[in-house]
């Protein structure tokens, strides 16, 4: 019994020394929380490492009133920002098992996908906007509600949103 | 048709989920390629996205930083999730090390992920000018990469330039009809007003996947040709397929043409029959 408990917590620290050495964490994507950041009454339903991405539900992205309503709200509350930047921006947040969304974070870049800091004009609108959005399908595997990923990029051509991905 | 289709895709999958064989590095003198290709082995069983899968490929990168193959699988996990700033980075190492082997991969995505239909074309036009060959088809094998560049001409506005691409490609011989390649191209004719083509076109389409999408555009065709009856029956069966989920998929992103309920409902409330 001995034996096995002193293998059990080698194992344990050998598995904890090699995640903390990774540049890696669990996912590719994956956001930890971050409370200077996060909304605090936002929680995950279930743990960290039960966080799957949208696409895992084999149902593509799950909005209320479909595609068109994302749009709809989008187009009727960006305002254009009178500037020459043009790209893409990325935001991506957790969906859990409640549809509520939270940990929101951010990612541009140019035409050329170099990386690139937008107007907070255009930033502050996308994120405005898009933590504003209510209509998220709760997504269930084998019968029980997950948490799950979610991203959404926006095309921007001199200031414009143009459209609207994945 | 659909044992058409099923082989394709088979072919198709093979291609982008085989690893490659390690032994015929080894077997062209290539040491370093093959110590790099054995040490990738180690992804086996682990999801794309996770930290064994990343440390697995970044292993075999340091033995070999020109291995193609493993700067394009480590990308997807990336590219899934919308990091475009570092799957371009990694698509572009390996379309350096292996342009004629990669392109199809990068142009594909470029297309399908983030409609960057500019640099699809540019990546499909350099690839065609590399090989002498069939240029073949996109990642997932859903398009001949000829109409992909089609649609990405559509897209960028130059629907002639478009629609040159599709009719050759599509009275090429070789080529295998792909799921949605009539739909795109009755949408097309659609859009360029040419309403008996459209129709036509959606008719093939019919016959070979026929799905929401290409009845509610011969619902809006014989809209435009004055056919109430046909604009009727279209409309309905439009919606009765959609609602059966019987309709354009992609579990990652929306596709080129694809409609929505709403779209179906919009039509059905618009005034002219």
């Amino acid at each position: 019994m001995k034996r096995i408990a002193i293998i059990a917590i080698i194992l344990l620290v050998g598995c904890t020394r090699s995640d903390q050495d990774s540049k890696y964490l669990r996912w590719v994507g994956d956001a930890e929380p971050d409370p200077e950041m996060d909304a605090s009454d936002f929680q995950l339903c279930g743990s960290e490492k039960l966080v799957q991405q949208y696409f895992y539900f084999g149902q593509g992205l799950q909005y209320e009133g479909e595609k068109t309503a994302l749009r709809k709200r989008f187009k009727e509350a960006y305002l254009p920002v009178e500037t020459a930047q043009s790209g893409l921006v990325r935001i991506r947040f957790i969906v859990n098992c409640q549809g509520q969304a939270g940990r929101f974070r951010m990612i541009g870049s140019d035409l050329d996908y170099q990386e690139q800091i937008f107007d907070e004009r255009i930033t502050n609108q996308l994120l405005k906007i898009t933590q504003s959005l209510d209509g998220w399908a709760v997504l269930s595997k084998s019968g029980k509600p997950r948490d799950y990923y979610q991203y959404l990029i926006f095309k921007i051509n001199n200031g414009e949103l143009t459209d609207i991905l994945p | 048709m659909r044992m058409l289709l099923i082989f394709v895709l088979a072919v198709v999958s093979a291609r982008l989920a085989a690893q490659p064989n390690c032994n015929a590095y080894k077997y062209n003198g290539d040491e370093l390629k093959y110590k790099a290709c054995k040490a990738m082995e180690k992804v086996k069983g682990h999801y794309q996205f996770s930290r064994a899968f990343q440390e697995a490929l970044d292993e075999a990168l340091a033995i070999d930083s020109t291995f193609a193959y493993a700067y394009r699988i480590k990308s997807t996990a990336y590219l899934k999730s919308g990091d475009f700033i570092t799957w371009k980075k990694l698509m572009d190492k390996a379309v350096k090390y292996d342009p004629e082997g990669e392109l199809f991969y990068r142009a594909s995505c470029r297309y399908q992920f983030f409609r960057d239909y500019a640099g699809a074309i540019k990546d499909i036009e350099l690839l065609d000018s590399l090989v002498d060959y069939n240029i073949g088809y996109s990642q997932n094998g859903d398009y001949h990469l000829n109409i992909i560049k089609a649609l990405s001409y559509k897209a960028i506005g130059k629907p002639n330039e478009s629609l040159q691409i599709f009719e050759r490609q599509l009275s090429d011989s070789t080529h295998s009809v792909g799921i949605y390649d009539y739909l795109h191209l009755g949408v097309l004719y659609l859009e360029m007003g040419k309403f008996s083509l459209a129709l036509r076109a959606l008719k093939q389409q019919a016959l070979e996947n026929d799905i929401a999408e290409n009845r509610y555009y011969m619902a809006l065709a014989c809209k435009a040709l004055g056919d109430e009856k046909g604009y009727l029956e279209n409309i309905k069966l439009a919606k009765e397929k959609y609602e059966n989920g019987v309709k354009m998929f992609d579990p990652y992103v929306e596709k080129m043409d694809q409609i929505f309920l709403t779209d179906i409902m919009d039509a059905m409330k618009t005034e002219g029959f």
